[in-house]
């Protein structure tokens, strides 16, 4: 078998980083493979992904070792932009791996900047619109494309580049299982293609039949390296001890009738109840719900499809949707979207958004009085981030970002949380430790997530409520 | 999206050149902003002709509430100056007549501006540049500065959402906080998105030596004409105005 990529002996630590990223790894990647690399957060999968782009070395620095040759060339010598027609790459984020506003500028933007003739650029986009079946996403906005529309031009860009190796780093963060099934179909297709295709991933199921061999990585080496169908045959108990994601999930919440529904024994201290909350976009009705009772107290996952009115639904039940005129009955009290302001808080999926001060014991205090020191001590405490309470909240790591975002919220006396996609792109152990966390504000507070993840939600939810169309009935 | 190159480009309505929007904003800027031969009637009147266009031009994007306002406006002030100002005296006339009169020069390089950057997207604008011999070295930076705005914007909207939440406002318990607040925040995702987005630009090839080429079909067509005649015509008149034929 002929040869993709071979990296030897590669030893990488990036700049102003304290622990090395890759201890001594040897892997060899044959052309027309399709390689998975799993492991968790913090095992050097995406560095790999990024030694085989040439981001490393010659975007991200740092000190490297030993050899990285890809289509017979070594990295070091292979200026970035020549691997661009060799080698593609599909990134996790939809936000910032686009230039254009519409779709065909985007497909054609990696083409032109080969410098390609414009009629050659033109035969290539319908060609590759017409493999991936796209036709319908074509000269549309991209702002206006769901996640997984985005994510497959991210891959059509990609394909009309025509390169012999594509390396996909977490491609599914953002994406819900439909989406996810479509990502499938275009990797199928470039496996039939012969195309080399490296993944590196934390969800797993969908690779299931698709890859060739896995490759489990920890500290920087490789742990153990699997034909594709044993290691789509570990157990989830296996794949625990591993570190890993199950590959599916126990229960598929989306395929149960829409509607609330208890997942597990709940004592009922009473009920909040939603009044009227509707809201359309023009014609379009994005959130249709008369009237909804939730048990106070209780864990909810929010489940739907993209498109569903999930976040629509989240923005009304901030008070943050303007010209929504619902309302909230708690306690008897009657809330009008001012007062659901002040109740309820929703901890963002990117957090670095609501963190503004400069220490974290600061940032939970913001808007309190002085004299409630001791409560956010105590706070922080019970969430587990006290010894950090001095640290700048942009120097934590992402678990504990969300820690701080929810101190801040209970101290605040906020009643309701809402949670949007908290653990896209987290490993198993952050998952669980997220799940544990999400359990912990008590029963006073009623959380509410948005999530996809369906492991997340037998972890940790009392109830699950089903949306679709922007109804639950 | 509104805003600085997001053109809608599902219903965009006439679409013009990019060159023409550019053309129509530089006589503006040289004719009702400067003033250039406001001495010659003929021109005079051109001008005032000149400057309705861009209301009308937004009328032919389908911004029918942008077109409506600014065209409103710009009526009521040219008709203060015209049917008002004669009856005033003293500082009030003074007064009024600077108002106006600055008012009826700017406003149609503003609507105008405003027109340009919200029917163009990036690619026409680069195919522009490029077509008018702008060097690469210049178009790059500023078609990767232009991806970035909308981005910054929807920081900075996502970032005022969080502060809602947390109650830090004007009038607030640490107003005085406010920018930094916000700042903090911003910097940190934009330079997180702009290092993203820099990679991604890298390994699909952007900035490479050979000359990039570009797909988006820009030219003149019968509509620029109609919209170029009338600024032509102005550098017409101007010049008889000045070789004395006309006055």
């Amino acid at each position: 078998m002929k040869t993709a990529a071979i990296l030897n002996h590669v030893t990488f630590r990036y700049a102003n980083a304290d622990a090395g990223a890759l201890d001594g790894l040897d892997l060899e990647i044959g052309q027309g493979e399709c390689v998975l690399l799993c492991g968790s957060s913090g095992c050097g999968k995406t560095t790999v992904t990024r030694l085989l782009n040439g981001l490393i070395p010659h975007y991200y620095e740092g000190e490297l070792e030993g050899s990285v040759t890809v289509a017979g060339r070594e990295i070091r010598e292979t200026a970035i932009e020549d691997l661009a027609g060799i080698v593609g790459s599909v990134f996790q984020n939809p936000r910032s791996q686009f230039f254009c506003v519409d779709t065909t500028a985007e497909i054609a933007f990696g083409c032109e900047n080969m410098g390609l003739p414009e009629t050659e650029i033109r035969s290539r986009i319908s060609r590759t619109v017409a493999e991936m079946q796209i036709q319908s996403l074509m000269d549309r906005s991209i702002f206006k494309l769901s996640g997984g529309e985005k994510q497959k031009i991210a891959c059509a860009g990609v394909a009309a580049m025509l390169p012999e190796l594509i390396v996909l780093d977490e491609p599914t963060s953002n994406l819900d299982l439909d989406a996810i099934e479509g990502l499938r179909g275009i990797i199928a297709a470039w496996k039939r293609q012969g195309k080399t295709v490296v993944i590196a991933e934390h969800r797993l199921g969908w690779l299931e039949g698709l890859c060739d061999r896995a490759v489990l990585m920890d500290g920087g080496r490789i742990a153990a390296e699997y034909p594709g169908n044993v290691f789509f045959s570990l157990t989830p108990q296996q794949l625990a001890d591993r570190g890993l994601r199950a590959f599916r999930p126990a229960h598929n919440y989306l395929a149960a009738p829409r509607g609330l529904q208890q997942i597990r024994p709940f004592p009922e201290t009473g009920t909040v109840t939603l009044e009227e909350f509707r809201f359309r976009y023009g014609k379009h009705m994005a959130l249709d719900i008369d009237r909804l009772e939730i048990p106070a107290g209780a864990v909810i996952a929010l489940v739907g499809h993209n498109g569903a009115g999930k976040s629509t639904f989240m923005r009304c039940l901030c008070g943050l949707q303007k010209g929504f005129s619902g309302r909230i009955r708690m306690d008897g009290k009657c809330c009008r979207p001012k007062d659901m302001q002040r109740l309820s808080y929703m901890v963002m999926q990117d957090v670095n958004h609501q963190l503004f001060a400069e220490t974290v014991l600061e940032e939970v205090m913001l808007g309190a009085d002085d004299d409630r020191q001791q409560e956010a001590k105590a706070l922080l405490e019970k969430l587990e981030i006290a010894e950090f309470q001095e640290r700048h909240p942009m120097s934590l790591s992402g678990g504990q970002k969300q820690r701080t975002a929810i101190a801040s919220a209970l101290l605040a006396g906020k009643r309701l949380l809402v949670f949007d996609e908290p653990t896209s792109g987290l490993d198993f152990r952050s998952m669980v430790n997220t799940a544990a966390l999400l359990q912990m504000p008590g029963s006073e507070v009623t959380v509410l997530i948005v999530t996809h993840d369906m492991e997340l939600i037998d972890r940790c939810c009392t109830h699950v409520l089903h949306m679709e169309n922007g109804s639950i009935s | 999206m509104a805003g600085l190159f997001t053109a809608e480009i599902e219903n965009r309505g006439i679409v013009l050149d990019p060159r023409t929007k550019l053309a129509v904003m530089l006589t503006l800027v040289i004719f009702a902003l400067g003033g250039t031969g406001s001495g010659i009637a003929a021109v005079r009147l051109m001008t005032t002709a000149v400057s309705v266009l861009p209301m009308l031009l937004l009328l032919t994007a389908g911004q029918y509430r942008k077109a409506a306002l600014t065209g409103g406006i710009y009526a009521a002030v040219r008709t203060a100056q015209s049917l008002l100002l004669p009856h005033l005296t003293g500082a009030a006339l003074s007064v009024s007549g600077i108002c106006c009169m600055a008012f009826v020069r700017l406003m149609p390089g503003l609507v105008m501006g405003g027109y340009l950057l919200s029917t163009t997207t990036v690619s026409e604008f680069i195919a522009a540049m490029h077509r008018m011999h702008v060097p690469q070295q210049i178009t790059i930076p500023l078609s990767v500065m232009f991806r970035f705005f909308p981005t910054v914007l929807e920081e900075f909207a996502a970032i005022n959402t969080a502060m809602r939440m947390r109650d830090i406002r004007i009038g607030g318990r640490r107003a005085g906080r406010l920018i930094e607040y916000r700042l903090v925040p911003l910097m940190v995702c934009s330079v997180n998105i702009g290092s993203e987005l820099s990679a991604a630009a890298l390994t699909r090839g952007l900035g490479t030596k050979v000359r990039r080429t570009n797909i988006c079909k820009i030219g003149f067509h019968i509509q620029d004409a109609a919209v170029l005649l009338p600024a032509a015509s102005l550098y017409v008149l101007w010049g008889l105005g000045m070789i004395g034929v006309i006055q």
